[in-house]
C-alpha cells in the first residue's frame, strides 16, 4: 500500500513538474516575410528562457491576404493568439471586427517603457482603446542608387528640382552603362489605392506638409497651394515627366521591388526594413544611399517619414490570451528589441546596440535626421477608406489620360472629394 | 403519395448512390450561395455578426446607382463578347487546320503545343505573361523592337490592357475549345462533302453549307462554356493587372472581390448575385438558341 | 520546274501558321524555365536571352523555405490534396451521375442535377466569406478535409460520367435485371467493368485540373501549412519584398509535374475532355 502511495505521489509530482513545461504554442500572424519569421524564431527561443516549453510560431501572409484572414478569423472566433502589423491596419481590423483587445492595463504593468513617447502612445490608441503595443517605429527615407548618383555629380538631391534633374539623367544617360535605354528615374507603385496614396503620402509628409487628402476637421486639403504643388509634381512624375516605367500604373509592392532590385529605377523609397535585404550581395549589395524626401519649398523643412508604428495586438478571442499578453510585453524587453532591430531593421528602444549594423541601417537606427509622422486619417474618419479608394481612382484616371491642365484637374478632384466626403459623412 | 413513397423505397439504392454527391453539392455549393445571397440583403457592418440587420434591396439599389459598377459591368460584357468570339474563332480555325489533310506530319506536336496551356496552372502561366508584356523590361517589346516594329502597350496602356488580358486568356483556354471542335470534326459525315464536291461546290461553299452546320453541337457547347468562363474572369486580373490601368480590366468579379477588402460585404454579395443572374440568363439563352435552331445540313 | 500547285502553297502556309503559333504558345514555358536560372537584374535588362548566363541551382535552395514553410511541404500538399480530391471526386461523381442517369425521374433527382449545374455558374471567387463561414460551422476550417471536400466536385467530371452512362445500352441492364441481378450487382458486375477506362480518364483530368486550384485553398487554409504549390506561388511576396527569380523557379516547379503527366497521357486527356463536351 505504502509503495503504491509513494509511486502515486511520485507520478503526481512528475506530472506537476511536466505540466508547466507542457508544449504550448502561440501563433502570430504578420506580413513581414522570411525576415519576420526569423525574427519570431529568435523571439521564441528567447521567450522560452523565461517560459520553458512555450514556443512561438509566426506565419507570414501577403498584406491583402493578412487583412482578409484576420478579419474573418476574428469575426468567427477562430483568431490567432497575436497579430502583428502597422497601426493603421490594426485600426481597420478593429473597425471591422471590434475584437481587438485594449492593452492599456497590460502596458501600465510594464515597468521598463520610458522610451515610449506620448506621441507613440497616441498612435497606439484608437477611440480610447490602446490597440497595439508599439514595437517598431517605421521609417521611410528617400533612396538613391549610389553608383548612378556618383556618375551624376555624387550629390544627394535635396530639392525637388535637383531630384527632377537627376531623374532625367537616370532615364536618359544610361547610368548602368549596359548600352540600352532601359533605366528610369524612380521606382514607385500605383496599382491599388493604398499603393498610390502611400507614395503620395511620402512626398507630402516628406516635404513637411501635414495632410495628404483630408485634415482632422474633415476639410479636403489637396487644392491648398502648397499641397496642390506637390500633388501636381507627383502626378507628372507618373505621366508627363516619364520618370517611372510606364507599367508602374499596374505595379504593386512586388513589382516595385522587382524594378528596384532589378536595377531599373534610380530613386525609390527605402524602408528601415528593406535595408537588410538590400545590403545583401544578391540584391543591391549596399549600392544605395538614404536621405530625407525632396524639399518643395525653401521655407518648409523636409524630412524622413515615420509611417507610424508596427505593433503587436491581441484579439479579444485569442485562444491563449494570458500567455499572449506575457509575450506581447516581452516584445519590449531589450533582448527582444535587439532581435527586432537585427532582423527587421527597427525597434522602439533607444538603448540598443547599433554598432554591428551597416551604415545604411545605422542611418535609421540612430534616427539623427528630421522625422515627420503620418496623420492617420483612418483613425479619425471612419469613411476614409472609401474616400481614399475614390481619390485613387480619380488620380489613376489622370495618370492614364494626362489632362492638359493639371491645376484644373486638381481643383475638380478637390470638388469631387468634398462632395463625396459630405455624402459619406451623412 | 403512397405511390410516391413506394417508388422512392424501391429506388432507395439510387438515393444511396446519389447521397454523397447531393451532400457535397448542397454543403459546398448551394449553402454558400444561399448564404451569400442572404448577406446581400444585410447591412455590411452587421453582415458577419450573429444577428445581421436586414436592409431589403438597399445594397442592390446602391450597387445599381454606382457608376463604377455599371462601367465594370459593361466592360465585363464587352470583354466576354470579344473573348468568346476570339477564342472560338481561333479554336475553330486551328481545329480545321489540324483536321485538314495539309498538316499530316507534326500534327500531334501542334495539338500538344496549343493544348498544353489548358492544363498549366493558370497562376503560373499568368505570372509569366505579366512580365512578357512589360513595356520596358518584357520580352514581347524587346522582340518587337528587334524586328523594328512599334511597341505594344500591353498591360500599361489603357488602349491595349484588355487586349493583352484577352491574349493571355486565349493562350490558356483556346486549346480546350479546339479539341472539342476536333472531336466534333472527326465525327462528321464526310460523304456529304464528297457529294457537294461532285455537285461543283467551291471549298468555301462546302465549308459554310456542309461542314459548319455539322459543328453545331461543338459550337453550342463551346459558346456556353466560354460564356460562363469569361463572364467570371478573375485569376488573370488578380495576377496581371489588379483591375488597372484606370479600371480597364476591372471586371465585375474583381471589383466585387475588392469590396470585401473595404468590408462592404452587402454590396459585394449583391454584385455577386447580379453577376450570377447574368451568367445563368446568358448561358441558358445561348443553350436554348443553340438547341432550338433546326439543323441546316 | 512547274510552278507550285496551289495546294502545295496552301500546305506551306498551313505549316508556317501552325509552326509560328505553336512556337508562340510554347515560348512562355521556355522563358519561365530560363528565367528560373537568371538573376532578376539580368532578366530585366536582357529579357530575350535564350539561355541562362550560368547554370546554377542555387535558387532552388533559396526558395527551400517560403513563408516559414518548407517547399517540400507545399509540394507534398499538392500531391496529397490533389490525389485525395481526385479519388473522392471520381467516386462520388461516378455514383451520383450513375444514379441520376438511371433514375432521371426519381423525386428530388432533377433538383440535385439542377442544383449542381447552378453551382457551376456562380462566380466562385465571390464565395470567400460564405465558404469561410460554412467551413467554420462544419469545423473544417484550415483542415485538409475541408479543402479536399470542397475540391471534390467539378463540372467536367460530372459531364464525362453522365455522357458515358447515358451511352450504356438499356438492353444490357435489362438483361441483367431479367437474370435476377440486384442493382448493386448490376453496378459492381456490369457497369463498373465497362466504366473502368472512363474512370481512369476522369481521374487523370480531375488530377490535372485540381492541381491548378488556388482560390478555395487560400480561403479555407488557416495557415500556409496547407497551401499547395500554386497558392505558395501567389503568396510569394511580403511586406519586405519579393524574389522574382524565385517566383519563376516556383512557377517551373508548379508546372512541371502536370506538364509531364499530360505529355505521358496526352491522348487520353485530350480525347477525354472532348468526349465530356460533345455528344457522340
Amino acid at each position: 500500500m505504502g509503495t503504491l502511495r509513494t509511486i502515486a505521489c511520485a507520478a503526481f509530482a512528475a506530472a506537476l513538474s511536466v505540466l508547466p513545461a507542457k508544449a504550448q504554442q502561440l501563433t502570430v500572424w504578420h506580413d513581414l516575410g522570411d525576415n519576420g519569421i526569423k525574427w519570431f524564431e529568435a523571439l521564441s527561443a528567447e521567450f522560452a528562457k523565461q517560459k520553458p516549453g512555450v514556443t512561438v510560431r509566426s506565419q507570414s501572409f501577403p498584406t491583402d491576404q493578412w487583412f482578409g484572414r484576420v478579419i474573418s478569423a476574428l469575426n468567427t472566433d477562430t483568431a490567432p493568439d497575436l497579430i502583428f502589423n502597422n497601426y493603421e491596419r490594426v485600426i481597420r481590423i478593429q473597425n471591422q471586427t471590434n475584437k481587438v483587445m485594449d492593452l492599456k492595463a497590460l502596458t501600465a504593468g510594464i515597468a521598463d517603457k520610458s522610451f515610449l513617447s506620448e506621441d507613440d502612445m497616441r498612435v497606439a490608441t484608437y477611440k480610447g482603446r490602446q490597440i497595439i503595443i508599439p514595437i517598431q517605429r517605421v521609417q521611410m527615407a528617400f533612396g538613391v542608387r549610389k553608383s548612378w548618383l556618383d556618375k551624376n555629380g555624387g550629390k544627394f538631391p535635396e530639392t525637388w528640382d535637383e531630384v527632377k534633374t537627376l531623374a532625367a539623367a537616370f532615364r536618359d544617360k544610361d547610368p548602368d552603362a549596359n548600352g540600352q535605354a532601359d533605366t528610369f528615374g524612380m521606382a514607385l507603385q500605383a496599382a491599388k489605392p493604398r499603393d498610390l496614396i502611400h507614395m503620395l503620402d511620402l512626398f507630402i509628409f516628406g516635404s513637411g506638409l501635414r495632410h495628404t487628402l483630408i485634415d482632422p476637421d474633415g476639410k479636403i486639403t489637396i487644392d491648398q497651394p502648397a499641397h496642390a504643388q506637390v500633388l501636381e509634381e507627383f502626378l507628372k512624375t507618373y505621366s508627363t515627366y516619364r520618370f517611372v516605367a510606364p507599367d508602374t500604373i499596374n505595379h504593386s509592392f512586388a513589382e516595385m521591388y522587382q524594378v528596384i532590385e532589378g536595377g531599373r529605377g534610380g530613386m525609390f523609397r527605402v524602408g528601415d526594413w528593406n535595408v537588410r535585404k538590400w545590403d545583401g550581395a544578391q540584391v543591391l549589395n549596399g549600392d544605395f544611399v538614404s536621405g530625407p524626401w525632396p524639399k518643395f519649398a525653401a521655407d518648409r523643412p523636409n524630412a524622413v517619414v515615420i509611417g507610424g508604428m508596427r505593433g503587436v495586438a491581441i484579439p479579444e478571442n485569442s485562444p491563449n490570451k494570458a500567455l499572449a499578453q506575457e509575450f506581447a510585453a516581452f516584445m519590449l524587453t531589450k533582448a527582444a528589441q535587439q532581435a527586432s532591430l537585427e532582423n527587421v531593421g527597427a525597434g522602439v528602444r533607444k538603448d540598443l546596440d547599433v554598432s554591428k549594423l551597416s551604415p545604411r541601417s545605422q542611418y535609421f537606427a540612430k534616427a539623427e535626421h528630421r522625422l515627420v509622422a503620418y496623420d492617420f486619417p483612418e483613425s479619425i474618419h471612419a469613411f476614409y477608406p472609401e474616400l481614399e479608394a475614390a481619390f485613387h481612382r480619380k488620380l489613376l484616371a489622370g495618370i492614364a489620360n494626362p489632362p492638359a491642365d493639371w491645376k484644373a484637374f486638381i481643383a475638380e478632384t478637390a470638388k469631387e472629394m468634398r462632395e463625396l466626403a459630405q455624402k459619406l459623412k451623412s | 403519395m403512397t405511390d410516391l413513397l413506394a417508388r422512392m423505397a424501391r429506388d432507395r439504392i439510387f438515393y444511396l448512390f446519389v447521397a454523397p454527391f447531393a451532400a457535397l453539392t448542397i454543403l459546398f455549393g448551394l449553402w454558400p450561395i444561399l448564404l451569400s445571397i442572404q448577406v446581400s440583403f444585410t447591412a455590411s457592418a452587421s453582415a458577419l455578426k450573429p444577428n445581421p440587420s436586414y436592409v431589403g434591396f438597399a445594397n442592390y439599389a446602391s450597387v445599381l446607382a454606382d457608376p463604377i459598377f455599371l462601367a465594370s459591368l459593361s466592360r465585363t460584357l464587352l470583354y466576354t463578347a470579344l473573348a468568346v468570339v476570339a477564342n472560338l474563332a481561333f479554336a475553330l480555325f486551328f481545329a480545321m487546320l489540324l483536321d485538314s489533310a495539309l498538316l499530316k506530319r507534326g500534327n500531334l506536336f501542334f495539338r500538344l503545343a496549343i493544348f498544353l496551356p489548358v492544363i498549366t496552372p493558370d497562376v503560373a502561366g499568368y505570372v509569366v505573361w505579366r512580365w512578357l508584356y512589360d513595356r520596358s523590361f518584357g520580352a514581347i517589346n524587346a522582340a518587337l523592337k528587334m524586328l523594328g516594329l512599334p511597341a505594344f502597350g500591353g498591360l500599361s496602356s489603357v488602349d491595349t490592357a484588355m487586349l493583352a488580358v484577352l491574349i493571355a486568356e486565349l493562350w490558356h483556354h483556346a486549346g480546350f475549345y479546339m479539341i472539342i471542335f476536333l472531336a466534333n470534326l472527326s465525327m462528321r459525315d464526310r460523304t456529304l462533302e464528297e457529294a457537294a464536291h461532285v455537285d461543283g461546290a467551291t471549298a468555301w461553299q462546302r465549308w459554310w453549307y456542309v461542314i459548319l452546320p455539322q459543328l453545331r453541337p461543338a459550337i453550342v457547347i463551346n459558346t456556353v462554356y466560354a460564356l460562363i468562363q469569361f463572364l467570371k474572369t478573375f485569376t488573370v486580373v488578380v495576377v496581371m493587372t489588379k483591375g488597372g490601368p484606370n479600371d480597364q480590366t476591372n471586371f465585375v468579379s474583381y471589383y466585387a472581390y475588392q469590396l470585401f477588402d473595404q468590408a462592404r460585404y452587402g454590396e459585394a454579395t449583391a454584385m455577386a448575385t447580379i453577376l450570377f443572374a447574368i451568367v445563368i440568363a446568358i448561358s441558358l439563352t445561348a443553350y436554348r438558341i443553340g438547341d432550338r435552331e433546326p439543323a441546316r445540313a | 520546274m512547274s510552278p507550285l500547285r496551289p495546294n502545295r502553297l496552301l500546305q506551306a502556309m498551313g505549316y508556317l501558321v501552325a509552326t509560328v503559333t505553336s512556337v508562340l504558345f510554347l515560348y512562355p514555358y521556355w522563358w519561365m524555365l530560363v528565367s528560373a536560372f537568371r538573376p532578376t537584374r539580368a532578366i530585366m535588362s536582357d529579357p530575350l536571352r535564350p539561355w541562362p548566363e550560368a547554370l546554377s541551382f542555387q535558387i532552388f535552395s533559396e526558395i527551400g523555405r517560403i513563408g516559414g514553410v518548407n517547399l517540400s511541404t507545399y509540394a507534398l500538399n499538392s500531391v496529397l490534396i490533389t490525389s485525395a480530391a481526385t479519388v473522392l471526386g471520381v467516386g462520388v461523381t461516378a455514383l451520383g451521375a450513375y444514379a441520376l442517369v438511371r433514375r432521371p425521374r426519381a423525386p428530388g433527382f432533377s433538383l440535385v442535377r439542377y442544383g449542381f449545374l447552378v453551382t457551376i455558374m456562380y462566380p466562385y471567387m465571390l464565395l470567400v466569406i460564405p465558404v469561410y463561414l460554412v467551413m467554420f460551422r462544419l469545423g473544417l476550417l484550415g483542415s485538409y478535409a475541408g479543402i479536399i471536400l470542397f475540391l471534390a466536385l467539378g463540372p467536367l467530371q460530372f459531364f464525362l460520367f453522365e455522357q458515358f452512362f447515358r451511352k450504356i445500352p438499356s438492353e444490357v441492364i435489362e438483361a441483367a435485371l431479367i437474370d435476377g441481378a440486384s442493382e448493386w450487382q448490376i453496378l459492381t458486375r456490369v457497369v463498373m467493368p465497362m466504366a473502368m477506362p472512363i474512370t481512369a480518364t476522369v481521374a487523370l483530368i480531375t488530377f490535372l485540373l485540381n492541381w491548378a486550384q488556388w482560390f478555395p485553398i487560400l480561403v479555407i487554409s488557416r495557415s500556409p501549412d496547407t497551401y499547395t504549390l500554386p497558392v505558395a506561388l501567389l503568396s510569394m511576396n511580403s511586406e519586405l519584398g519579393s524574389n522574382f527569380q524565385g517566383i519563376m523557379a516556383l512557377a517551373v516547379l508548379t508546372t512541371l509535374p502536370v506538364a509531364a503527366l499530360f505529355l505521358l497521357a496526352q491522348k487520353r486527356v485530350m480525347e477525354g475532355m472532348a468526349s465530356g463536351a460533345v455528344k457522340g
